[in-house]
């Protein structure tokens, strides 16, 4: 059985295209279902987020698979092949595992070490498991692909700090107030900026939300927006400084709005309480000589975005520690695959021996017959136990053989030496001792 | 051989582990730095028990092993805010510490008077009072530091070494805060049980009727008390937390430090026994 993946991505496809290509929009079950039908995929994961589609499959015709998959694409997203195809990246097997490890390690991402990606690809797994769309191929590759997004983060600092305005204006209050529960932020300005600043705020834990507004109308729809949020009005603007930990300015004034001399005075009935001032207008609506006041924390756009220039730069040496880790985690699949293709002949050679126990138990048949019942099951539970004994070496050498081909001479031989029938060999649905997960039939393959 | 030599080479190990710690952010290494110091501690408090066996109480009546006993109060106090907290980032600021004042009993022998004066509740009450309250005054000293240097690179806006491994800076202005309101209880307690006991025995022992205002090692510890006074009532009334507070730590225990070693060896007429 061969891995294969297709797929589109922020590195291949415009914006528009990844639009088009939306399996989360049209439905992950649909498209697994429709996939399965087409019969050329055993088992199937589809994998879409804003910046990526791909579909996993373990299929045995790796060929026509592939292309199946491509029209596939093309078909159910009502995009013209010719459309999808030259954006289109693919690979097989090995390769294949390396590009989903990469992908749950936030390699691939656009922001190099996202942590989102690796919840999107478990919950991918996930539809798919629960629409019985993998088996024990997908399974296992997917699961090993979660531990390696967890060594990733966990051994490497690929993901460490902020790497957006909005996440490193949060990581800085956190440093400086601790916790942010009971915090409160005051917006001065009714803008875009503000309201999402705030927002996000607001889903890291403040408590309270106060915006000030000349015009008390575009106060109150910005707190509409945020959810939860109070409105004061523009003269009450130092009370409502004096009350707040963050202030976040964002107004379109022309000339600062908070001088140093204002930002003092209202220090002292704060009784220098810290201050974090962020300041994202343009042009800025705080004097940069406030940031001197002790306990005023003043940080401009700029200064935000150089802690997250700073923060991608230390991401790029984090790089290849996590790609070594990929590679050692693609080799030790690598190893469960060739494992893999000595089953088949495991299987046969463990039911040819089974044949001959049972035909022989059979043979005795009218001598055990007066034997007492439980004499019978003892006969049978031994005669089963040499049988296991027997096998046990030879099982997990096989399992332990290091390329295919070495594996295709062993199986040779051994189908030679014990007469293993090809039906065994070849039988795709044969039992395998790693099924716990029911493997995923094409349906018509099924009622066969 | 020197007991106190144990006890200072473990130290020494839990120190190198701190500042691997502290430098790799490894977590597996962070247990092991505080493995090591748990076990020094250990050690520490056997030497100090072996000390109190053979002098028939805590060797506190000299310099050197008064030393001794503050560094084992200040690992225990630190083990107790590490494990309080769960914030190891401190550690490498309070084991030079530990290092350097062990390495003073390490290398000086313990003689440890028995002095018939130096018996009773009121003298133990004292030493032990003063001993812990110069550990809190260590820890918030240590603190303090870390906070200016936390403080200095976020106004600064230069994110980078101690922004990425120290707590924030309102846990840290809590905890000093914390640890000076403990240790200028402990230190106003350990001098009030100190003249006490000095009044009770003046006639016993010349070194005891030595002691007034000035004698240094007692003009400096109201120096202490003062300095902390202030710190405690700057932050209550005029809102002197943060940096300025910081600062305030480790001044005052700069002086601890100043009436512990050097005062305490070459200056000091009445508290050597």
């Amino acid at each position: 059985m061969h891995l294969l993946v297709v797929g589109i991505s922020h590195h291949t496809a415009p914006l528009e295209l990844r639009e088009r290509l939306d399996f989360q929009a049209r439905g992950i079950d649909q498209a697994l279902h429709a996939l399965a039908q087409r019969g050329s995929t055993r088992e199937a994961v589809v994998l879409s987020t804003c910046n990526r589609a791909e579909i996993y499959a373990a299929c045995d015709e790796l060929e026509a698979a592939r292309g199946d998959v491509v029209a596939f694409v093309s078909a159910f997203n009502g995009v013209p092949a010719c459309a999808v195809t030259p954006h289109v990246y693919e690979a097989a097997d090995l390769e294949a595992a390396r590009h989903l490890f990469r992908v749950a390690a936030g390699l691939d991402s656009l922001v190099v070490g996202e942590p989102q990606i690796l919840g999107q690809v478990k919950a991918a797994h996930t539809i798919a498991a629960a629409g019985q769309r993998t088996g024990p191929v997908l399974n296992r590759l997917f699961h090993a692909s979660f531990g390696v997004g967890k060594r990733v983060r966990t051994e490497t600092r690929l993901g460490s700090g902020a790497v957006s305005v909005g996440f490193a204006a949060v990581s800085l209050a956190r440093k400086i107030f601790g916790d942010l529960a009971g915090r409160s932020v005051l917006v001065v300005g009714a803008g875009e900026m503000g309201k999402l600043t705030a927002r996000h705020m607001k889903s890291q834990g403040v408590s309270h939300v106060t915006i000030v507004s000349r015009t008390m109308a575009h106060a109150a729809r910005t707190a509409e927006a945020i959810g939860g949020a109070n409105v004061a009005p523009w003269d009450d603007l130092d009370a409502a400084i004096a009350g707040s930990d963050i202030v976040i300015a964002a107004t379109g004034a022309a000339a600062p709005i908070l001088t140093k001399a204002r930002i003092e005075a209202l220090m002292r009935p704060r009784r220098n309480r810290a201050l974090f001032v962020i300041d994202i207008a343009m042009p800025r609506d705080v004097e940069p000589a406030a940031g001197e006041i002790e306990q005023v924390f003043l940080y401009n756009l700029d200064d935000l975005q150089a802690a997250v220039r700073e923060n991608l730069a230390r991401r790029a040496t984090e790089v290849a520690l996590a790609e070594r880790i990929v590679a050692e985690e693609v080799e030790k699949f690598g190893i469960w695959v060739r494992s893999r293709s000595a089953i088949p002949t495991v299987v046969a050679l463990r039911q040819h021996f089974e044949d001959i126990r049972r035909t022989e138990l059979d043979r005795l048949a009218f001598k055990t017959a007066s034997m007492p019942p439980d004499a019978r099951a003892r006969l049978d539970e031994i005669t089963r136990l040499i049988v296991e004994k027997l096998l046990l070496h030879p099982t997990e050498q096989l399992k332990l053989l290091g390329d295919t081909e070495t594996v295709g001479a062993y199986a040779d031989a051994l189908t030679r030496l014990f007469a293993l029938s090809e039906r065994a060999l070849d039988a795709p649905d044969a039992p395998r001792d790693d099924s716990r997960v029911e493997p995923f039939r094409p349906k018509e393959r099924g009622r066969r | 051989m020197n007991l106190h030599l144990l006890p200072l080479i473990v130290y020494a190990a839990a120190m190198a582990a701190y500042a691997w710690h502290f430098a790799r952010r490894d977590p597996a290494v962070g247990r092991a730095a505080t493995t090591l110091l748990v076990a020094a501690a250990l050690a520490h408090t056997f030497v100090i028990g072996m000390h109190t066996m053979e002098a028939g109480h805590v060797p506190v009546t000299n310099a050197t092993s008064a030393i001794a006993s503050f560094v084992w109060l200040l690992a225990l106090s630190y083990l107790y805010v590490e494990m309080t907290t769960d914030e190891r980032a401190m550690g490498v600021f309070i084991l030079p510490l530990l290092v350097g004042l062990q390495a003073i009993p390490a290398s000086h022998p313990i003689a440890e008077a028995r002095s018939q004066v130096l018996q009773g509740p009121l003298f133990g009450i004292h030493v032990s009072s003063l001993l812990f309250a110069y550990a809190s005054f260590a820890l918030a000293g240590v603190i303090g530091i870390t906070y200016v240097l936390l403080f200095k690179e976020i106004k600064a806006k230069h994110l980078g070494f101690f922004y990425t491994r120290l707590p924030s800076l309102q846990i840290l202005d809590r905890m000093n805060h914390r640890a000076i309101m403990i240790g200028w209880v402990f230190l106003t307690l350990g001098i009030v049980a100190g003249a006490v006991w000095a009044s009770t025995y003046a006639g016993a022992d010349p070194r005891v009727r030595a002691m007034s205002l000035e004698d240094p090692k007692i003009f400096v510890s109201f120096v202490c008390w003062g300095v902390y006074s202030f710190e405690l009532f700057a932050a209550r009334r005029i809102g002197w937390g943060g940096r300025r507070a910081a600062y305030l730590s480790a001044l005052g225990f700069a002086i601890v430090l100043l009436n512990f070693v050097p005062i305490s060896y070459f200056l000091t007429k009445s508290h050597n026994f």
